[in-house]
């Protein structure tokens, strides 16, 4: 079995309905791609094999209609480097895992990952400030040499990749669909840009579309490939709790960035920090955990620092800022706590709304700085 | 023989006057109308006849024909039969041509004889006025409504045996009926009531004030009906031409009047979602009205936006615009005026729970699909956006009551008369290019407008509306006080942005 032509069989077997990481792993423990393909196809993969009849019936209608050749055709089409597990281009840190996958699909450069290697992920429901911190995180990781690595998904996860995009990294994405099939749509302009400056990675073939079980699976790998994982903003469930127990059952480091005691999008990390993973502050927090820099007193964050703290011209302003903390708050709430009327607050708001301090989204007033 | 009596036929909302004509003459006995009469009407000739006999007036046993001039326009409904039986007394030489000289009837008959009422009769005695009538004659009951348009006298009768005898001069007329008794207060509530929530407060200040379309935006129990319910209150009493309109259309719907007949106060009318398109702009086989006219002059109030069928938002863009429906059927066209004030409420997603940001549980998929249901040239259409989030506890408990409706609706009305003194209704209503005139924006709110359409956070249109929005709040705090930055500022906070829900994301 050599070349892209011997992949044929294991690209078939990847593609079949409901096959994931386990499954396909343990019927390549026992046979050869090309042996299990034509079980697969006969239908008469043997009874101990672990699998119901009912899935039995329904790979073999499957695999009816697949073209291993055109299949295979297809991906070399595309430029997608097919990686099996006894590869040598496999990535290392995958080669003792204990779900490893049995092949990758992968687009873009595979050496991204020879890198010091950091998963940032959160929830898709975060706030401005979370977003804000993604962006920070994936920027100045990506600078310090740090591949980034993330999910693609909205809210935090295209936040961290697009950090890293500015921080002329190569970031990683890892999804759980086919290379061809964008998942969230409006990330695809992300996806492309992420796929030529680093590197997308699934276990799934081309044409793959998304389905719910296989993020738990993504999510698995994700935490596999890197060293370490930041979650910025996670419910108390979640896709993001996920990759961190994933990433605990490998004994990777697991960092939490802390969020308000009230916010929902920080109940995860405030658990998660409760438990007792290391906070992450920035970048700096992060490159201590994978021992790139030791902590320094001057290199921890200024906050908290008064003197250093940055603040708006006006002193109004300072005040319209202390009311709102790093919470969100509608024009109600400030209204309220600064016995302001709306016309002036109104004025105040706009104002550091302009000088970037304050973002408003769908009738919330939250921090940008 | 031959008797002509003139009456009024119903299309939309508005009245037809008809001239009923009869004719006796030799042959074999039979009755037939004609003149394009709909199955209702047709069927007049039972009820007529019916009617007459019960009443122990006499049948002729001839051939009778009653044509309804003019022929070209539908008749519908059973409002000419009164007018019918009266022709055939006076065609039948039963009546004098002379006692029903100048005389106008409207009504329905029963078989017992008894006069009935019909629906819109504030537009049919409209019709009628535009002959030689001087007298009109409604069912008993009806005498209010029809004394708002009558050219003269209004006479009431209950039924046809009364109105035969009163004719001839046997009896006199029956006595006009009182006014209905007072309607309890409508479903109006008092500001007063709302606790917190300055932002919303201030939005329907300002809707009221400048005519401008309002959107509520929260999650359930932020209390956005109650909102609503008090937009109607803060509104001033109706114009006369208005008053009448908004009358007929609620006439022409068999909608029960205010004492008195004229619909002063501003009508609010809340449409449930599942409203069909026909039930809330007008329409069916009879071109009734719908909500959206029912409104007219008034609050319409759109609860849960996002669940009403996009085809019917849609369909709502003509009366936005013009102010009046235009239902065109394979018979008839008929137009129904129809400018309400649109208050519409919605969540500010499907699970209602991004109350705060982070806490929604919906998929992007649910949320992009929600979104996708307000067409944007809906959303384009409204000028006003404000997020209604649920009140606090201590607000609601402890909380000092608000201001009341009555000191908030004097300062609308004020408002509206400095827009009237620019020659509009309402702010709303300006014309763009007179925005440079009367609401000038200088210094540093003209930096504001600029940042805001530099960071494509305003359109060219959003631009327009807000400064419209910024001219009302000026003109709240004092009519035709120039717009200062302060007014822009808020205006930008309660714009509604078309992109509304993607930005919740």
């Amino acid at each position: 079995m050599s070349g892209a032509g011997g992949r044929g069989p294991l690209l078939a077997l990847a593609g079949l309905p409901g096959m994931g990481p386990a499954r396909l792993g343990a019927l390549l423990a026992r046979w050869p791609a090309a042996e299990a393909w034509e079980f697969v196809r006969g239908g008469d993969l043997p009874g101990d094999a672990g699998v119901s009849d009912h899935l039995v019936a329904s790979w073999r209608a499957a695999a009816a209609a697949v073209d291993v050749e055109a299949l295979v055709a297809a991906h070399r089409a595309a430029g997608i480097e097919v990686v099996a597990a006894t590869d040598d281009a496999f990535p290392a840190p995958l080669r003792d895992d204990p779900e490893p996958p049995a092949v990758l699909f992968v687009r873009g450069r595979l050496d991204a990952l020879t890198a010091r290697r950091v998963a940032v992920v959160g929830t898709r429901r975060c706030t401005w400030s979370g977003r804000l911190v993604a962006r920070d995180l994936g920027r100045d990781l990506a600078a310090a040499g740090v591949c980034v690595l993330s999910g693609l998904a909205l809210g935090i996860d295209g936040e961290a990749h697009q950090g890293a995009l500015d921080g002329h990294g190569g970031p990683v994405g890892v999804v759980g669909t086919g290379l061809d099939v964008v998942y969230p749509r409006r990330h695809a302009a992300l996806w492309e840009r992420v796929a030529s400056a680093g590197a997308l990675v699934s276990e799934y073939p081309l044409g793959t579309t998304p389905e719910r079980w296989r993020f738990p699976a993504r999510n698995r790998l994700l935490a596999a490939l890197a060293e370490a994982v930041v979650v910025v903003e996670s419910g108390s469930r979640g896709g993001s709790m996920h990759t961190v127990d994933a990433a605990l059952e490998r004994d990777r480091p697991v960092l939490a960035v802390p969020g308000p005691v009230r916010s929902a999008a920080s109940a995860g990390t405030n658990g998660l920090l409760a438990a007792g993973c290391p906070p992450c502050r920035d970048a700096a927090d992060v490159l201590v955990a994978l021992g790139l820099t030791t902590p320094h007193p001057s290199s921890s964050p200024d906050a908290g620092d008064g003197a250093a703290a940055p603040a708006p011209a006006g002193a109004e302003d300072a005040l319209v800022l202390d009311a709102l903390g790093w919470e969100p708050a509608t024009l109600d709430e400030l209204a309220e706590r600064l016995g302001v009327p709306l016309g002036p607050l109104a004025v105040r708001l706009t104002r550091l709304a302009g000088g970037g301090w304050l973002v408003q989204r769908a009738g919330w007033w939250e921090r940008a700085r | 023989m031959l008797a002509t009596i003139p009456s009024a036929t119903l299309l939309g909302a508005e009245g037809r006057p008809v001239t009923v004509e009869v004719h006796h003459a030799n042959g074999m006995p039979g009755f037939t109308v004609v003149g394009l009469p709909d199955a209702a009407c047709r069927e007049a000739r039972d009820r007529v006849k019916a009617a007459m006999q019960t009443c122990s007036l006499p049948w002729p046993t001839r051939k009778i024909t009653v044509n309804l001039a003019p022929s070209a326009v539908r008749k519908s409904g059973a409002g000419l039969d009164l007018a019918i039986a009266v022709g055939v007394l006076v065609a039948g030489q039963e009546l004098l041509p002379d006692v029903v000289a100048g005389m106008a009837f409207l009504g329905e008959l029963g078989l017992d004889g008894s006069v009935r009422r019909v629906p819109g009769v504030v537009p049919l005695v409209a019709a009628m006025a535009l002959g030689p009538v001087t007298t009109v004659v409604v069912p008993a009951g009806c005498g209010p409504e029809a004394r708002l348009v009558a050219p003269g006298e209004v006479r009431e009768v209950g039924d046809l045996k009364t109105l035969a005898a009163a004719l001839r001069g046997e009896e006199p007329w029956p006595d006009p009926s009182p006014d209905p008794p007072a309607e309890p207060p409508g479903g109006g509530r008092d500001l007063a009531e709302v606790r917190g929530q300055a932002v919303a407060r201030l939005a329907l200040e300002v809707a009221a004030a400048g005519g401008h379309h309002l959107l509520l935006a929260g999650p359930p129990g932020a209390g956005k009906t109650l909102l609503a319910q008090c937009v109607p209150g803060l509104l001033p009493d109706l114009d006369d031409r208005d008053a009448l309109e908004a009358t007929c259309v609620h006439s022409a719907a068999g909608m029960p009047l205010p004492r008195g007949g004229l619909i002063r106060r501003p009508p609010y009318r809340a449409p449930h979602q599942f409203a069909s398109g026909v039930s809330l702009l007008g329409g069916s086989a009879h071109l009734r009205p719908g909500e959206a006219s029912l409104a007219h002059g008034g609050v319409l109030f759109l609860d849960e936006l996002g669940e009403f069928p996009v085809h019917v938002l849609d369909a709502l863009r003509q009366p936005l615009e013009e102010g009046r429906i235009r239902v065109a059927r394979a018979r008839a066209v008929v137009e129904f005026p129809a400018r309400f004030l649109l208050v519409a409420a919605m969540n500010p997603c499907p699970c209602g729970r991004a109350a705060r940001p982070g806490a929604c549980t919906c998929t992007d998929a649910e949320r992009h699909r929600y979104a996708k249901r307000l067409s944007g040239p809906l959303l384009d259409r409204i000028d006003l956006r404000v997020d209604v989030p649920r009140p606090d506890v201590e607000h609601l408990l402890a909380g000092p009551p608000g201001e009341s409706s009555a000191a908030v609706a004097a300062r609308v009305a004020s408002a509206r008369g400095a827009a009237r003194r620019r020659r509009v209704r309402c702010n709303a209503e300006l014309p763009a290019s007179s925005l440079d005139d009367v609401a000038p924006i200088r210094g540093a709110a003209a930096l504001l407008f600029e940042d805001a359409l530099r960071a494509g956070s305003l359109s060219a249109r959003g631009l327009h509306r807000s400064r419209r929005v910024a001219r009302t709040l000026a003109d709240l705090r004092e009519p035709d006080a120039p717009v200062t930055e302060e007014d822009i500022c808020l205006a930008l906070q309660l714009r509604a942005e078309p992109d509304l829900l993607r930005t919740a994301a």
